[in-house]
């Protein structure tokens, strides 16, 4: 769709100017770079680049883009360019040069002139009402460029000449104290100036008018993607690294160094062991280990979302099914609708605290892994819900038609033909909502976890706990009525446990770092099946 | 007066009709079934809510209706299979607007000794709950123990209203990109990186900001002491970005694709019927979108209980967002341990403020939804 409304009439012999634009959309990239290295302190204010003191540089290059963009749009509107400008910039336009001037004005009134808060009001309105004026007014080209290029070129003299130099710092003067200083306030105002700048050159770019603001809010569009990607990428990239060097703790590879087990077969004994061992993930805490892990947590997870699902999946099922095969629509099923997404949308922490009114007085009045079970089957069920009733609503009639016109009963027909055919989509549902609760802290904090550090002999053993008594209710499980521990409850611990772990662990940090990249392994392992099994689904219904 | 009467007799007739059909269904239901599946179904009925009786009086011998329970289903599976299948679907259902009635029950029922506590007299009227809401003291070790809700409020005010400036045009952006803009393979890349987002969890989120963005913002802005609603908020927008995108991006796609080549057809640009065909359409389901972010925000809990300083008082000034005392959420899950008593029962009354807040945005979100799904007809 994007290449299709691209007009070569437009673009004729402008080929020359076109370049003066681009120079300016890829100046502002690289003052866009620049402040996000700076504000990741990748790069120092008061340090310099090949010679060059590095706010010096920044304010050279805002001057050079301002100019670039103001200048284009000046010599646009004196014909020396060819463009399609419009008579305006437009309100848009107008609001968005109009407030980082009003906030400039206002604040050199206010601040730097001491003249108050009201004088400051008076100036900033004035100064933000001449730079709207001066967007919407005159003809596009100009409007579009030189308010945002004056902007640039303002920011930049005052870098330039040391006014907001590299040691500038700005008590606010407030009870609890705060000051901005350079090395937040530089790189931001960079970041800001070169986002308008880049806008503003890209829209000079596609020859402004329709075309041009085309181009400028696809430019700031694809920006926006491509940064919340970036952000996804930094994130993942960043807890791998800091994570490695704690989980490979200790860890060997090779020939039978991993844990064992021995089978016999017709007399003869064999011992088959992994041929690795990672003790971050296969120990306990324990005063003997060599290496501490969190083994206890990673199985607690396992369970715990296995109960839940045990819980939630019938259930969401089975009210999807009632809701889109038996029910009339009518007010009972819009009551059910409603009251499902008022479900799904209360806040985690809201369940947690039912959880404990509800749950742990009837399961012996501590914490378990039973109510943390179905703390988390609660507030999975709502998704499981909305998935599987989207799955089978999607499902066309026909296939139900068809089957009923065999004669087959309603059952039949829900089983042999809708479960099936919306099987897919409830499966995918189903695995993104356990991503969803895997990593899920705080509704297990009050009903489940205890300890920071579990002993691997803790480890919990569900199956085989399972022991019949005499008295009702004539079967436990203590392995389900005790606290146990799991990996988002575990990275809590940790990090509100303070910098002193005590002696169990040598290096607090990596422990931690493991801890989390442990835990995102587990959780988006889980969403990588869902999407995985969604891509498989679709391509296997879009060959059929 | 005469309007409500009339609206009064008016839903009371027809609540009446209702019934009568209802009692119409069941009637119909009883003379067609079997008598033994008829009496099987009963059982099932009978011996589940026995159950759920039992279990809510804590007893032991809970056990003995839902072994019942089993048995009967299981023999109704085996010979009566289209009846048992219908009850136990209507069964689940049920039980998935009961757990909703008991979260209600529950959390409204802790939270009712607070509320007589804090009680305050306004012009001789003993108002329960007033002085939560009005004085902005929490202290529950030194006289006098208060328990006000108003710092807490404060702080999830905040960080909401910077989440919400951070979600909001993000998300929206994102979602037009995702909608109308993105090639396919792009969107390919691009719609499964969102959702990988909304799964990292949020304690990732709360341990990367305590450990990386709290000690970097007490620097650069010569705080004292670590944690800001600033980027706390930050952080909590990042994490509602997800909702936002995906539920615009339902509503924007669900725009009729004949309204926009109408709009391409008389010579617009993508970005022109964007603005002035497209998102005006999807008003009303991306304003949804942006309000259940909100309340996706509102209920964050890890991040902020691990980012904010745990202090519950109002900050000074009151827009400094430089320093982040206490939210709803984070007060639960800082305080629930040692809690006990009195101090519990607040824990549940900043519960419910949550609760009810969520509650009525996410009905606020399904009535907008519900009326663009009018206005584009039926089939969207």
């Amino acid at each position: 769709m994007a290449g299709a409304t691209r007009s070569t009439l437009a673009n004729q012999e402008t080929s020359g100017t076109d370049l003066a634009a681009a120079a300016a959309i890829g100046l502002s990239t690289i003052l866009f770079v620049l402040s996000v290295a700076s504000l990741a302190e990748q790069l120092s204010i008061t340090g310099s680049i090949s010679g060059v003191p590095t706010v010096t540089l920044l304010g050279g290059l805002l001057v050079l883009l301002g100019g670039t963009v103001a200048s284009f749009g000046v010599s646009s509107r004196l014909g020396y360019v060819e463009t399609n400008a419009d008579h305006s910039a437009g309100l848009i336009a107008a609001v968005a040069a109009g407030i980082p001037w009003f906030l400039i004005g206002g604040g050199f009134a206010s601040e730097t002139l001491g003249l108050g808060a009201v004088a400051g009001l008076a100036v900033g309105v004035l100064i933000g009402g001449t730079a709207f004026a001066a967007t919407a007014f005159p003809r596009e080209d100009v409007g579009s460029t030189v308010p945002i290029g004056a902007l640039s070129i303002v920011t930049g003299l005052v870098f330039l000449t040391s006014v907001l130099g590299p040691e500038w710092v700005w008590d606010l003067g407030w009870e609890q104290t705060a000051s901005l200083t350079a090395e937040f306030v530089i790189p931001v105002l960079t970041l800001l100036n070169a986002m308008y700048a880049g806008w503003a050159a890209a829209k000079a770019y596609g020859g402004f008018g329709a075309r041009g603001r085309h181009v400028g809010a696809y430019v700031l569009v694809y920006l926006n993607a491509l940064s919340i990607v970036a952000f996804l990428f930094v994130l993942v990239a960043f807890t791998v690294v800091r994570g490695i060097p704690g989980l490979l703790t200790g860890a060997e590879f090779g020939w039978g160094v991993g844990p064992g087990t021995t089978v016999g077969v017709g007399g003869f004994g064999f011992t088959l062991s992994l041929p690795f061992s990672v003790p971050f993930v296969m120990n306990g805490v324990a005063l003997m280990n060599d290496f501490q892990g969190v083994l206890p947590a990673i199985v607690g997870t396992i369970w715990l979302v296995v109960g839940a699902v045990l819980f939630a999946v019938p259930l969401g099922i089975g009210a999807a099914i009632f809701l889109t095969e038996y029910a009339e629509q009518g007010p009972f099923t819009q009551v059910v609708e409603i009251a499902t997404n008022g479900l799904w949308s209360t806040p985690s922490i809201v369940f947690g605290l039912f959880g404990f009114a509800f749950l742990i007085p009837r399961f012996g009045n501590s914490k378990s892994l039973l109510a943390g079970m179905l703390t988390l089957g609660f507030m999975l069920l709502p998704l499981v819900l909305i998935t599987s009733r989207e799955a089978m609503i999607s499902v066309p009639d026909e296939y139900r038609d068809a089957s009923a016109a065999l004669g087959v009963s309603k059952w039949q027909t829900i089983q042999s033909v809708v479960l099936p055919a919306a099987l897919p989509g409830v499966v995918t549902g189903v695995i993104l909502g356990v991503g969803r609760i895997a990593g899920e802290t705080a509704p297990i904090l009050l009903t489940m976890a205890g300890g920071t550090f579990v002993p691997g002999s803790q480890t919990a053993d569900v199956i085989g706990g399972f022991e019949f008594i005499a008295s009702p209710p004539f079967v436990t499980n203590p392995e389900l009525l005790q606290a146990t521990s799991a990996l988002p409850y575990q990275l809590f611990a940790l990090i509100t446990a303070g910098v002193g772990l005590g002696e169990n662990v040598a290096n607090p940090e990596e422990f931690r770092w493991a801890t989390a990249l442990i835990l995102l392994v587990v959780v988006l392992s889980f969403y990588a099946v869902g999407i995985a099994t969604r891509y498989y689904f679709r391509r296997k219904l879009s060959y059929e | 007066m005469s309007f409500i009467t009339t609206l009064i007799k008016r839903g009371r007739s027809r609540l009446r009709e209702v019934a009568r059909r209802q009692g119409r269904r069941a009637r119909d239901f009883v003379d067609e079934t079997e008598s033994e599946a008829l009496a099987v179904v009963t059982v099932v009925a009978l011996s589940l809510v026995a159950a759920l009786v039992g279990f809510l009086l804590v007893s032991a011998l809970t056990v003995v209706p839902l072994a019942t329970f089993v048995v009967a289903t299981v023999y109704g599976w085996f010979r009566h299979q289209e009846v048992t299948a219908r009850v136990l679907t209507l069964t689940t259902t049920v039980s998935t607007l009961l757990i909703l009635g008991l979260i209600i029950v529950f959390i409204f029922l802790e939270s009712i000794p607070i509320v007589r506590y804090e009680s305050a007299t306004v012009f001789g009227v003993t108002v329960p709950g007033l002085r939560l809401f009005v004085e902005t003291r929490w202290d529950a070790v030194s006289d006098p123990v208060r328990f006000s809700m108003v710092p807490m409020i404060h702080g999830t005010v905040m960080v909401t209203l910077i989440a919400t400036a951070v979600a909001a045009p993000l998300g929206v952006s994102a979602a037009l990109f995702l909608s109308e803009i993105a090639p396919a393979p792009v969107r390919e890349v691009v719609k499964p990186g969102v959702e990988i987002l909304a799964g990292i969890p949020s304690i990732v989120y709360g341990f990367i900001g305590f450990t990386i963005l709290s000690p970097w913002a007490s620097d650069q802005f010569r705080l004292n002491g670590q944690g800001t609603y600033l980027f706390v908020g930050i952080v909590v927008g990042l994490m509602a970005l997800p909702t936002v995108v995906s539920v615009a991006e339902d509503a924007l796609s669900s725009v009729p694709e004949s309204i926009k080549s109408g709009s391409l057809a008389v010579g617009t640009t993508d970005w022109q019927t964007m603005t002035s065909i497209t998102l005006p359409a999807a008003f009303s389901g991306v304003s949804a979108a942006v309000l259940l972010g909100v309340g996706r925000a509102i209920g964050e809990t890890m991040a902020a209980t691990v980012m904010l300083k745990g202090v519950p008082r109002l900050t000074d000034p009151l827009y400094n967002v430089f320093y982040g005392q206490e939210t709803l959420t984070s007060i639960i899950a800082r305080n629930y341990g040692d809690a006990d008593g009195l101090q519990m029962d607040a824990l549940f009354i900043a519960g419910v403020i949550l609760f009810v807040t969520v509650l009525f945005i996410s009905i606020g979100s399904q009535y907008i939804e519900w009326r663009m799904r009018r206005q584009f007809g039926g089939d969207v």
